[in-house]
């Protein structure tokens, strides 16, 4: 029998243990150093970034709009992971008029304050706290409603974060979020696989493991979230060529921070192969290169008294089986 | 889009010298594509030297 194989201190194992400066160091997969370092020097062209913002806005917009049915008063919201404060630039008044805070978290202070100046300021009172979502530093029962928009892709222990949200939730409060998940990106994935595999025999990780809907149920569950609501939504964006998609995903500060990752940007030799496996593989008829994100919608409320609980088991008395065969317990 | 008026960045140039080379490009993803469950390195190393002697020759009598 060959003797069992001992990790020897000193290789990979401790380089990785090393990054991890979070309190729960268990799943390290994204570089947050790497990420803030991103987002913040997207802020630093303002007019690029913001002419990227047509994912943000679109699923922010959508996000409100299932914030909107809630009919309740909301006076203290905190955007998470906000970024340049989507949400509150798009807020519609009937949220904004009864809001007394609005609370706006970003670990990059520069992408964060982007737009600052701009009028919709004013109209609301908002706060810009920079501090890292992975771990947001609010006490318990502090907010009456946590939104986050496009942002938790990034997260690298989301049951530590998920259970930290419905800790600073205060009871009976709800957790709206969009998250990019699944096949997310999955032409560019399948596309740059393909070549790296022929350029060079092997492949390396170029676009984020991302969570399933699958996973998204169970995790909210287990972080304490009651009468749970998960939707999904593709959005295709078409794009000219492989280039304008890497250029708009850098200028949103969505570049690839996985830590396994190569050092340095991807080469150009990669990128016109790229560009020919992308065509042939998922090219549309007028030339254009389709890109698709896929939208993990999750709602949960933290639980509170007198909120509606599901029955126990086996007190229903209506059969399931019966009403989709259609027929009818006598 | 994010595209400035003038392609000003490396990265542009570059596009657009690709963007010259469109049946080289469509010969290298069509190689790979062809039998892509089957892909191993040099699989299309013909098609690739064409495109990439295609897209530096371009970039060189642009600049």
């Amino acid at each position: 029998m060959p003797p069992p194989i001992i990790p020897r201190p000193g290789g990979a194992f401790r380089t990785l243990a090393t990054a991890a400066a979070t309190p729960n160091p268990t799943y390290q997969v994204f570089n947050r150093q790497t990420k803030r370092l991103q987002r913040s020097r997207s802020a630093q062209n303002p007019t690029a970034s913001r002419a990227t913002d047509y994912l943000k806005s679109e699923i922010s917009l959508r996000l409100i709009d299932r914030v909107q049915d809630i009919q309740r008063p909301l006076p203290h919201i905190l955007d998470l992971g906000a970024g340049a404060c989507h949400i509150a630039r798009l807020l519609p008044l009937g949220i904004s008029s009864r809001l007394e805070k609005l609370t706006c978290v970003d670990m990059s202070r520069e992408l964060l304050y982007r737009d600052a100046e701009l009028e919709f300021n004013d109209n609301l009172p908002i706060e810009r706290v920079v501090a890292d979502e992975e771990a947001p530093p609010f006490a318990e029962d502090t907010f009456d409603a946590v939104v986050s928009s496009l942002s938790m892709h990034w997260i690298n222990d989301l049951p530590y974060t998920l259970s930290r949200i419905n800790r600073i939730l205060k009871p009976d409060a709800p957790f709206v979020a969009a998250m990019l998940g699944g096949d997310t990106l999955f032409e560019l994935r399948t596309s740059l696989q393909l070549v790296e595999l022929e350029r060079r025999g092997g492949v390396s990780p170029r676009v984020s493991p991302l969570a399933d809907v699958r996973d998204v149920g169970g995790l909210m569950q287990r972080a304490g979230f009651k009468l749970l609501t998960i939707d999904v939504d593709d959005v295709v964006v078409e794009f000219p060529d492989v280039f304008a998609l890497m250029a708009d995903l850098n200028a949103m500060g969505e570049g690839n921070a996985v830590l396994a990752r190569e050092a340095g940007p991807i080469g150009r030799d990669m990128l016109m192969a790229a560009e020919g496996v992308y065509r042939e593989l998922h090219g549309l008829e007028e030339g254009r290169l389709p890109a698709t994100f896929r939208i993990i919608y999750m709602i949960g409320w933290k639980e509170g008294e007198n909120q509606p609980k599901p029955l126990p088991r086996g007190t229903g008395e209506i059969s399931m089986k019966d009403i989709l065969e259609g027929r009818r317990k006598e | 889009m994010a595209t400035p008026s003038r392609p000003t960045r490396p990265i542009q140039k570059f596009a657009s010298a690709v963007a010259k080379c469109p049946s080289e490009v469509s010969a290298y993803g069509r190689c790979v594509v062809a039998d892509y469950n089957n892909v191993h390195k040099d699989k299309c190393l013909e098609e690739f030297l064409r495109l990439r002697e295609c897209v530096r020759g371009g970039a060189k009598k642009k600049g």
